[in-house]
């Protein structure tokens, strides 16, 4: 008969007798569906990504994003040794200014 | 989203309807408005126990006996029953229905306490991994405590609190934990934080965060103690310094080194305590960072540090620390506080604030103080993080909030619209920050989306609340006006008895229509009323129907 239900069972055998494939001739499996390939190559993603879940939950990156917005990251003691020792002369000048 | 309201037809909707990704259970609970709780059986015969709480997993009914010694656990089931032939016997049924052995089989009673111990019948933590539960056995409070060198006054102090792990299996006690001369706040588990197989205990006397972990073998093993010390060498180097101190000079006495049962050494040596302690130490040096950086000019900036540091130097140095929770496993959101502040409900008087911890890195991330816009943000939206639910805790993760539910962020936002101060406001939902874990029934009868009830007479909150004579309402989200079913938390009161206060709490199961209400009145016993859903009349509509389906749909389609 050629129906999709084909030949399940029924209580009455007349029953899906009427069904018949609108187009004989269209063979649903053989026909391919058209390929849409693309022109570039800008979207590829690089050969090496590896997508995964971010460890720390959404609430601990907004807490981490203000606090590097806030506070900058602490600079490394072999930078800039001479202004550290710029920030230690004015002391006195100050205590002088607090009493 | 189902078309029709009728359950058998919800039913075979659900077979072909595909639900929206990562929302099945969502669209799944559509069903518990078709199957309500809304037969009451008053007064059931039951044991004299004090019911704490049916597990999340569904699998157990934790109650203590009324001398708080021992710790008694059900199972619950359902009641089945069969008839055979025409003749039904509803007499018989109900007979059975009545009954709490019907719903509930005794598994085993375990002994907790002891003479001068008594189980906290307020505290009850569950890891639904192993199926183990966490009790606390506690010796009476005293107030009048000498301050001892590491104690900070004011607190209150318990000579010895035992943190009990059971396998609720069998009732096997797997290990314990004894804190001595010690304060955790122990009441509606309020001091200890579960987060996967992390416990973290808030030692309020010494001001200690005890970090443990549950072991697959039922051990609970230390991992850290921070407090006084935040990186585990940092002990070793103050002692180590300490002992060179004390061989430079000969004359002065070394300090006794005595270890109690929290694993604190009380050293009575003078320059340990000239330190302040470790986190305390963090806290101050970020405050300070934070206020160094607001300001480039070099001369303001001092101005700054002033208004903003050191004018409050006093007042940072004597925060206390009053309530912890994990944001993951490596960060702690840490409440601190004024000594007196804790206890009150006024936020006026006794500013708080909250820290941001990584226990890694021991590096203080955020501070905030209570009334700070910028987290009340964060709290709107990202809620549920503050829950901390690890992802293998399914039931935990759908438990309505402001920040996954439509209903719970327009109430939200009424209140917010109703309050004439909006620090007031944020103050006042800052309270309830950091979270307290378990403490919210995971039932869908307590989801928003579903039903509209009124939150100060139930809620999903396990707390005792006034009951009303009134039965409580729950009534269809959507459709407006359906009522659904009620809740009647108490017998039928004369005039003269409902003058007297009673207190309510009720226990829901997390997925069968089932719950306890429990009603306490002064001087009188207590009345245990069982709310569930008889099931008869499913059965009989649904068999016939489906032999007819397959040849329905073959003609539409």
């Amino acid at each position: 008969m050629g129906s999709l239900l084909g030949d399940w069972p029924s209580y009455d055998p007349h029953n899906f007798s009427q069904l018949r494939p609108a187009d004989p001739s269209a063979q649903p499996s053989k026909l391919t569906p058209a390929t849409y390939h693309p022109t570039h190559n800008r979207t590829l993603p690089p050969p090496n990504q590896v997508i995964s879940t971010e460890a720390r939950n959404i609430l601990l990156r907004h807490f981490y994003q203000k606090s590097e917005e806030k506070l900058p990251p602490k600079r490394a003691a072999s930078d800039h040794p001479t202004s550290e020792h710029n920030c230690k002369q004015p002391r006195a000048a100050y205590a002088d200014g607090a009493h | 989203m189902f078309r029709s309201t009728n359950v058998a037809a919800r039913v075979f909707e659900r077979q072909i309807l595909t639900p929206r990704p990562g929302a099945t259970i969502n669209l799944v609970r559509h069903f518990y408005e078709n199957l309500v709780p809304s037969c009451t059986i008053c007064d059931i015969d039951c044991p004299d126990h004090s019911f704490r709480k049916i597990t999340d997993d569904g699998r157990y009914l934790v109650s203590f006996s009324r001398n708080l010694q021992d710790i008694i656990v059900y199972r619950p089931t359902w009641l089945s029953f069969s008839f055979k032939g025409g003749n039904f016997d509803y007499q018989s049924l109900t007979q059975k229905a009545k009954k709490f052995d019907s719903f509930f089989t005794q598994l085993y009673s375990v002994s907790l306490g002891s003479s001068s111990e008594f189980i906290c019948k307020d505290f009850f933590l569950y890891l639904e991994d192993h199926q183990f539960g966490l009790f606390a056995t506690s010796t009476a409070q005293s107030h009048e405590v000498p301050a001892i060198e590491g104690a900070i006054h004011g607190v209150p102090s318990i000579e010895k609190i035992t943190f009990h792990l059971v396998r609720l299996k069998d009732g096997v006690v797997m290990d314990e934990k004894s804190f001595c001369n010690d304060f955790v706040n122990l009441a509606h588990s309020m001091g200890v934080f579960l987060y996967e197989d992390l416990l973290c205990i808030m030692s309020l006397r010494y001001q200690t965060i005890h970090i443990l972990q549950v072991r697959d073998s039922g051990n609970l093993v230390d991992v850290r103690n921070i407090g006084s010390f935040c990186l585990e060498d940092d002990e070793l180097f103050l002692n180590s310094h300490a002992q060179c101190m004390t061989v430079l000079n000969k004359s002065k006495p070394v300090g006794n080194v005595h270890e109690s049962a929290n694993g604190i050494h009380h050293q009575q040596v003078a320059q340990a305590s000239a330190f302040l302690t470790g986190i305390k130490q963090r806290l101050l040096s970020f405050i300070f960072r934070k206020a160094w950086s607001e300001e480039a000019d070099p001369i303001l900036r001092v101005q700054h540090l002033k208004k903003k540091f050191y004018f409050h130097f006093q007042d940072y140095v004597d925060l206390i620390m009053w309530k912890a929770q994990f944001l993951d496993r490596h960060h702690l959101l840490i409440k601190f506080g004024s000594v007196d502040g804790g206890v009150s409900r006024s936020t006026d008087q006794h500013p708080a604030f909250f820290a941001v911890y990584n226990m890694e890195t021991t590096e203080i991330i955020a501070f905030y103080q209570n009334s700070s816009e910028e987290l009340y943000s964060l709290f709107e939206q990202f809620y549920d993080h503050f829950h901390a639910n690890s992802r293998e805790s399914v039931h935990a993760n759908f438990i309505s909030s402001h920040s996954n539910n439509i209903h719970a962020l327009e109430q939200l936002w009424s209140m917010k619209n109703k309050q004439s101060s909006f620090s007031q406001f944020v103050k006042k939902m800052m309270t309830s920050v950091p979270y307290t874990c378990q403490s919210q029934s995971p039932s869908p009868y307590f989801d928003v989306s579903l039903f509209r009830y009124d939150e100060k007479l139930i809620s999903s909150t396990d707390r005792h609340r006034h009951s009303t004579d009134h039965p409580i309402k729950f009534i269809s989200r959507r459709q407006p006006n359906v009522l659904k079913f009620k809740i009647k938390p108490g017998l039928e009161t004369s005039g003269a008895e409902a003058r007297t206060k009673k207190i309510c709490s009720f226990l829901f199961h997390p997925h069968l229509p089932m719950a306890l209400s429990i009603q306490q009145t002064y001087m009188q016993p207590t009345v245990v009323n069982l709310h569930l859903r008889i099931w008869m009349e499913l059965e009989v509509v649904v068999i016939p129907v489906r032999m007819f389906w397959i040849e329905g749909l073959a003609l539409r389609g």
